[in-house]
This record gives structure tokens, C-alpha cells and sequence, in this order.
């Protein structure tokens, strides 16, 4: 008998089941199930998730909020189709680190450190979670914002936040923190509400489509506005997440074209919501909407209010709840993630804490160190919450490398690595990112500096 | 794994059977579960590290620009941070 025969002939050896296994496999029955009855829309429903919510996640409250004074700056023009681009560059994105964790079963961290040394996975990790934690706050506020409408105060948001961030992980499931997670996400259609309330002007929404009027304005600040809008379509805890998740969830290469679906779809309600926020604060260009001050657009809500009544201001206040809540979920998540795949530890919604007790506690410790700091008496929030774009300019620009290096190898993708079209188009877009990206943290600095502006 | 049930005087003893059709249906069980992953999506498959990427030298000294794009800009937010905080 040859080698190769002997080694056919002797029995498979099954892996030892873990609690992770086991639950992760009772989600994967259901695919099956669903797959072989041709069950498509079972079949979507079960397979959706991480690419929604990495992009409803990414309209939290600082995007939101930035929505909404382009509109109350700018009026409607030129970001109404831009924002939609802006999603489809996202796309281009997330859909490589979805592809990349449903064909390794690993996730973005654990694959940099192995594949390109720790030096880059520690790194990736630690600016990650420092940028995180900046983003948490500016969560917080986003969530307090929106509660002052209601005369509630920060302690209220506080503990929302955190309460739901307990909450979520008390399931030990991911799917169940995904659906619970979902369900919240799909709140950030509140935005898009508001733009209805404040009855936009149609006429001139349909003749922004063609990118005009352009925003007025000198030349840096414009180039520093699109600058930090396009350096923020994809976000360093976007591409940690969606691969951890889609890897979390038991994805597998057979599930790579739904996970387009959930990617695709989660970039059109994200744009849809977005363009909502928008046109909310572009009700406000006639009432000297570029002149609310204050941060995360403390003002927004009352504003609103005494522009389209209490129903819009109520309704954006609530949305700004959603979208700070929904982010610190995420975000929380990113970041427990990324720590226990450094470390090397159990990382997955389908462990337990005691199993996984480094995944457990970065998730909650980070969000609870955000919501410390909003308590204390006199904290530079403004300048915290404005410091997290400019935060992830150094990692963004790396990410997206090593992502799009993931995706290329072959070693790792067999033949769901990039093919040529997707490297030519892909490449392109993060390119693009990665340079505005890096220019916003650049053109900051020379501001700083006083060698520009 | 014991195939028959053992024969204590005339009868089968009931505990001993129990524990049969236990074992088994937790074979059974595993066997349906591994069935429903793939081999490479078990946790003593993921936690085995994957193999460093053989990088050519053209991928590696796009690396090393990287790094020093990274200190380079980090260097400056460091610096805007502060500057802002202030």
C-alpha cells in the first residue's frame, strides 16, 4: 500500500468540541437547513449581520452629527450624492475583510500578527484601542446630547451605555448579540424620519444630485472638509470588526455571497440614513444653522425644534441616542476582539466569560473607562471627541494595507483571494482613504504648527 | 467503546445500559456538530497560529515605507492631541 493510500484509508480524527464549537455549530445547522430547503430569504436573514452593522455602526453620533452641519453649513448640494460614494468606497472595503474572515475563520488582529509579525498586530491593537476609547466618549456625549432633550442627565447616559453593553453580553451567543445589536441598528432610520418632518424642499434634493452647488468656502477648508469626510468612510475598527464578526459567526467561503448582500445592504441604509441627517440639518440653513456651536451639535435637537417642531427635534434627539448606543456596542466589541486575538485567548460571543474573560472584560472595561471620563467635572470632551478622527489617521492608512495584503494572499484565500479587477478598483479606493486619511492628520498638524492656514 | 450490554446472573443491568445509549447518543450528537463545521473552523484548528507570510522584497520594503509613514504621522497626531487637549 503507498503512503498516500495508507493515509486515505485511516480514519478521520474529529478535534475535541469546546462549548465555542458547539454553539457555533447549532447557528450553522440552521444555514444548512435553510440551504438545503432553498429557503433564500431564511437563508439572508440568517446570514446578515456583521456588514450592517459595521455600517450602521459607523453612523454614529460624531457622523451623524457631521451629517447634519454639512446640511445646516452647506445646504443641500454636493454631499447629498457624495455621501451614497462614500458608502460604495466602504464597501469596496468591507467586503475584502468579510471575504477574508469568512474563508480564514480568523480575524483581522490574530491574522496580522501571525502573517506580518507582532510588531503589527500589537501595533494595530493598541492604536486600536486607543482610538476606540477616544470614539467611546465622543459615544457617550452623542448619548448624552440626545437625553438633554429629555432633561436627563449624564449619569442617565452613563449607565444606558453601559447597561446595554451588559446586557448584550449576557446571551453567550453571538447570534444573539448580533439580532439584539440589529435591532437597535435599524433605529438609525430615525434620521431619515426627521428629514421627512422637516418636509425638505424636493425641487432642490433632485438638483443636488448632480453634485452641485459645490460647498463655498476657502480652498483648505474645503480640502480639509473632504479630507476628513472621505478619511472617515471606513474606520480602523470597521475592518476589526467585520472580519472578527463574520469569522465569529461560523461564515464560511459558501456564505461569501450573502455576506455581499449584508455588506451591500448595510452600506445603502447607512447612505440612506446619512443623506436623512443631512437634509435634517439643512432645514437649518436659513436660520443660521452654520452658527450652532457646541459639541456634537449640542444644539442640533432644540434647533430643529424651533425650525420643524417638537416631533423633529424629538425624533433627531432620539436618533443621536441610537446611533452613540449602537456604536459603543460595536465599537466595544472591535476592541475586545482585537485584544483577545493579540493575546492570544479566547475571543468569541460563543465563549463564556469564564472562558473568555479577557474578550469579556475589554469589552466592558473599555466602554466603562469612556463613561468615567464624561463624569469628570471639567474633561476637555470638545477636544477629546474632535482628537478621534484625527487618531485613527495613523492607523487607517496601515490597515487598509495589511487588509488588502490579506486579501491578495494566496497562501491564505486559495481561490477566494482579490482577483485582478477587484485589486485594480480596490487598491484605487484605499488608496484614496488612506491618502485623504493620512492628509486630514497631516493638514491638522501643519495647522497646529501655524505653517498653514 | 463496549458494544454489548454486560449480563449481570440472567438480566442486563439497567445503569449499565443507560450509560450505553448515553455515550452514544453523545457520539452521535459530536458527529452531527462536526458536520456542521468546517474542519478549519474548530476552535483547536483556530487556535493553532497560521504560518508567517513569506513576503517578497518588494512587499517587505513596502513595509518598512509603512513603518515609517506610521512613526512619521504618529508622530505628528501625538503632537495635535496634546496641542488640542490644551
Amino acid at each position: 500500500m503507498h503512503a498516500s493510500e495508507a493515509i486515505a484509508a485511516a480514519p478521520l480524527v474529529s478535534p475535541p468540541l469546546t462549548a465555542e464549537d458547539i454553539a457555533r455549530s447549532l447557528d450553522r445547522s440552521r444555514v444548512h437547513h435553510a440551504r438545503r430547503q432553498n429557503k433564500r430569504w431564511r437563508l439572508l436573514w440568517l446570514l446578515v449581520g456583521p456588514g450592517i452593522l459595521a455600517m450602521l455602526g459607523e453612523n454614529d453620533g460624531p457622523s451623524m452629527i457631521a451629517y447634519a452641519s454639512d446640511g445646516a453649513q452647506y445646504g443641500l448640494g454636493f454631499f447629498v450624492p457624495f455621501i451614497p460614494v462614500l458608502f460604495a468606497m466602504a464597501f469596496v472595503c468591507q467586503e475584502m475583510c468579510m471575504r477574508v474572515g469568512a474563508v480564514t475563520h480568523r480575524g483581522y488582529g490574530e491574522l496580522v500578527l501571525q502573517r506580518y509579525g507582532r510588531a503589527w498586530g500589537w501595533f494595530g491593537a493598541s492604536d486600536l484601542t486607543l482610538t476606540n476609547l477616544v470614539t467611546l466618549v465622543a459615544e457617550f456625549v452623542s448619548i448624552r446630547v440626545g437625553l438633554a432633550y429629555f432633561h436627563l442627565s449624564s449619569g442617565v447616559a452613563v449607565a444606558l451605555g453601559l447597561a446595554l453593553v451588559v446586557f448584550t453580553l449576557s446571551g453567550g451567543r453571538y447570534w444573539r448579540w448580533e439580532r439584539i445589536v440589529l435591532g437597535m441598528a435599524l433605529f438609525n432610520g430615525l434620521f431619515l424620519l426627521a428629514a421627512i418632518l422637516v418636509k425638505p424642499d424636493l425641487g432642490a434634493l433632485g438638483g443636488s444630485l448632480d453634485f452641485t452647488p459645490f460647498p463655498g468656502g476657502s480652498f483648505n477648508t474645503l480640502l480639509l472638509l473632504l479630507a476628513s469626510t472621505i478619511g472617515a468612510t471606513v474606520t480602523p475598527w470597521m475592518i476589526f470588526f467585520q472580519q472578527s464578526a463574520s469569522a465569529d459567526k461560523g461564515m464560511t467561503p459558501s456564505d461569501v455571497r450573502h455576506g455581499r448582500y449584508d455588506t451591500a445592504v448595510g452600506g445603502v441604509l447607512a447612505a440612506m440614513f446619512g443623506v436623512g441627517a443631512l437634509i435634517a440639518g439643512a432645514a437649518l440653513l436659513a436660520h443660521n444653522g452654520s452658527g450652532i456651536q457646541g459639541f456634537a451639535g449640542a444644539g442640533f435637537p432644540e434647533a430643529l425644534k424651533n425650525v420643524a417642531g417638537g416631533a423633529a427635534g424629538a425624533v433627531f434627539a432620539l436618533g443621536l441616542i441610537e446611533a452613540g448606543a449602537v456604536a459603543i456596542l460595536t465599537i466595544s466589541a472591535s476592541t475586545a476582539y482585537a485584544a483577545g486575538e493579540c493575546i492570544g485567548v479566547s475571543h468569541s460571543f460563543n465563549s463564556s466569560p469564564r472562558n473568555a474573560v479577557v474578550f469579556y472584560a475589554a469589552n466592558v472595561g473599555v466602554a466603562l473607562l469612556a463613561a468615567v471620563v464624561i463624569l469628570i467635572p471639567g474633561a476637555p470632551l470638545l477636544s477629546i471627541a474632535l482628537n478621534a478622527n484625527v487618531l485613527a489617521t495613523v492607523l487607517l492608512p496601515a490597515s487598509l494595507v495589511l487588509m488588502v495584503m490579506l486579501a491578495n494572499d494566496r497562501g491564505l484565500m486559495g481561490p477566494w483571494a482579490n482577483r485582478r479587477s477587484t485589486n485594480v478598483i480596490g487598491i484605487a479606493v484605499i488608496a484614496f482613504v488612506g491618502v485623504c486619511g493620512a492628509a486630514y492628520g497631516i493638514d491638522s498638524f501643519l495647522l497646529r504648527i501655524h505653517l498653514i492656514g | 467503546m463496549r458494544t454489548t450490554a454486560p449480563v449481570i446472573g440472567d438480566r442486563v443491568h439497567p445503569a449499565t445500559v443507560e450509560e450505553e445509549l448515553d455515550a452514544r447518543r453523545k457520539e452521535q450528537f459530536e458527529d452531527e456538530l462536526i458536520m456542521d463545521l468546517e474542519r478549519d473552523q474548530f476552535v483547536a484548528e483556530t487556535s493553532q497560529p497560521v504560518q508567517p507570510a513569506p513576503l517578497s522584497a518588494r512587499a517587505g520594503a513596502a513595509l518598512w515605507a509603512l513603518r515609517v509613514f506610521v512613526i512619521l504621522v504618529g508622530l505628528m497626531v501625538i503632537y495635535t492631541f496634546i496641542d488640542q487637549l490644551h
